[in-house]
């Protein structure tokens, strides 16, 4: 199952709230899906710092796409 | 659930937010009381005054404390010891500006040697731990920009410390070619690459617009840096007047390109509505092209820079209308910024989740703004009607009051809200 947070039209730092807050619930081997327009680095870091597997896609219309999941146990 | 955590202690950057503004309500109060006679050059003691206190005080204060915010968030670099610094810096800058004012003003020159050492030493520690933490990362499009401005500071202060050797009679020098170079340094090295360095991130980020192209982060602080060692050649090596020009036509490229691009952007942005900060950002890339303008002009040859009240139209368009209109816009987005995501963690909580919104009234924000801009037309009047100079000093404090008045408004919204969500995890968690 994939979930998906679409922030491109929400003012930071609510993308940033929204994506901690669903992390927090994210079950192993579920998928969040985050569309910004920016390059997230405090998300990045974050997300490095605690281990989550992350990939960022730069899609056509300039949205950056990530795809993320927990960290393995 | 995952922390902010990158990212220094609000109280790091709060207290040089919330002391921005007061150096603003000073110069005002300063203007007023002295009248058209502080306009009348750039070398009388009350303008001398008047610039540090917006240069020294209010600027100085207001980036240095978003960039400690600024440096984490935008690179993922991680400044030492943010808080530890904050205690030290915040402090010196704010006696050091002070004290500088007030040797400018009153012509005190015993008082200059405590204001070199709190400035040089306050900035110097400044330098050094951003300057560090900028070198040991590579992300982000502003760092470039953020890397320039630091070390345009570092000359500044220096050229800052050179020049109050030579006011007091310390160093043989000529002051006024090393006082042109001072204030290409602070202004086209440090203020305007380091607002064009947080630009790149925070207009498409704050504003909702398209990025900016990628050339731009890319020559603007290569260019402006270029064009600052060259005018740095013209004076120290005694180069011929025309070098001086040729560095500020290459210096006013990247300025009119920045503030071209980013009215461009803002004409495409994907948000129909606009706020006090988009107007804001408006009003200084406008001034911007002014200011190129003027400095354009002022480079024509010595019988121009020395044409009064040129000199002095720079300084009010540079200052007011392109930096502390800036500052101020960035200030409306920053403070609630750290404000939401500094609140404690809600999890389980039956309050509404935090919106950026909620810290600072839009109707107070929009109208301080206009006020800034009614006092900043008052202060170009000024020049032509001298009449008008107490008016537009007693303008221009009640906008600087307003602003910091609505800082602190947020500052304790942020702690009810606080307060507010622990009692409730209190509650819940008993």
């Amino acid at each position: 199952m994939t979930v998906v947070i679409d922030g491109r039209e929400l003012e930071p730092p609510e993308p940033l709230q929204r994506v901690l807050a669903a992390l927090d619930v994210l079950a192993d081997g579920e998928e969040m899906r985050v569309l910004l327009y920016c390059h997230p680095v405090p998300l990045i870091s974050i997300l490095e710092s605690n281990g989550y597997a992350w990939q960022e896609t730069l899609l056509e219309d300039g949205t950056h796409e990530l795809r993320i999941r927990r960290p393995r146990p | 659930m995952l922390s902010f955590e990158q990212a220094p202690p609000l109280s790091a950057s709060f207290r040089f937010f919330l002391t921005a503004p007061w150096f603003g309500v000073a110069a005002g109060l300063l203007l007023a009381w002295e009248g058209p006679e502080a306009l009348l050059s750039r070398w009388s003691p009350p303008a001398l005054a008047l610039t540090h206190l917006l240069t020294a005080g209010f600027l100085l204060q207001a980036m240095c404390g978003a960039l400690l915010q600024f440096i984490p968030v935008a690179t993922g670099a991680n400044v030492w010891r943010p808080l530890l610094i904050a205690n030290f810096v915040h402090p010196a800058l704010l006696a050091g500006a002070l004290l500088l004012a007030l040797s400018l003003a009153r012509a005190r020159t015993e008082l200059l040697p405590a204001a070199e050492a709190l400035l040089g030493v306050g900035l110097g520690a400044f330098c050094a731990v951003c300057g560090l933490a900028l070198l040991r990362t590579t992300t982000g499009m502003s760092l470039p920009a953020l890397r320039t401005a630091i070390a345009a500071l570092a000359v500044t202060t220096v050229l800052g410390l050179l020049l109050a050797q030579a006011y007091t009679g310390r160093l043989q020098i000529a002051l006024p070619a090393l006082t042109d170079l001072h204030a290409a340094w602070g202004l086209g090295g440090w203020a305007l690459v380091l607002l064009a360095g947080v630009s790149f991130t925070v207009v498409p980020m704050f504003q909702m617009t398209p990025p900016y192209p990628p050339w731009l982060p890319r020559l603007l602080p290569a260019t402006l840096a270029l064009a600052l060692a060259a005018a740095s050649v013209g004076v120290f090596a005694s180069a011929p007047s025309w070098l001086w020009s040729l560095a500020i036509a290459l210096a006013a490229v990247p300025a009119v390109a920045f503030a071209l691009v980013t009215l461009r952007l803002q004409q495409r942005r994907r948000r129909a509505r606009t706020d006090a900060t988009f107007a804001f950002f408006r009003g200084a890339m406008i001034m911007l092209l002014a200011a190129a303008a003027a400095c354009l002009a002022s480079s024509l040859g010595p019988e121009f820079a020395q044409a009064q009240p040129l000199p002095v139209v720079i300084g009010v368009l540079c200052l007011v209308g392109v930096f502390v209109s800036a500052v101020s816009g960035m200030l409306y987005k920053i403070v609630p910024f750290i404000a939401t995501l500094k609140l404690p963690h809600r999890a389980g909580s039956s309050l509404a989740p935090p919106s950026i919104k909620m810290f600072i009234p839009e109707r107070s924000m929009v109208a301080q703004m206009r006020l800034h801009f009614a006092a900043l037309a008052l202060l170009l009047a000024c020049l032509a009607i001298p009449q008008l100079t107490r008016l537009a000093g007693v303008a221009f404090a009640l906008s600087c009051a307003w602003l910091g008045t609505n800082l602190l408004r947020g500052l304790r919204v942020y702690v009810a809200l606080r307060d507010q969500i622990r009692a409730d995890a209190a509650v819940h968690g008993s």
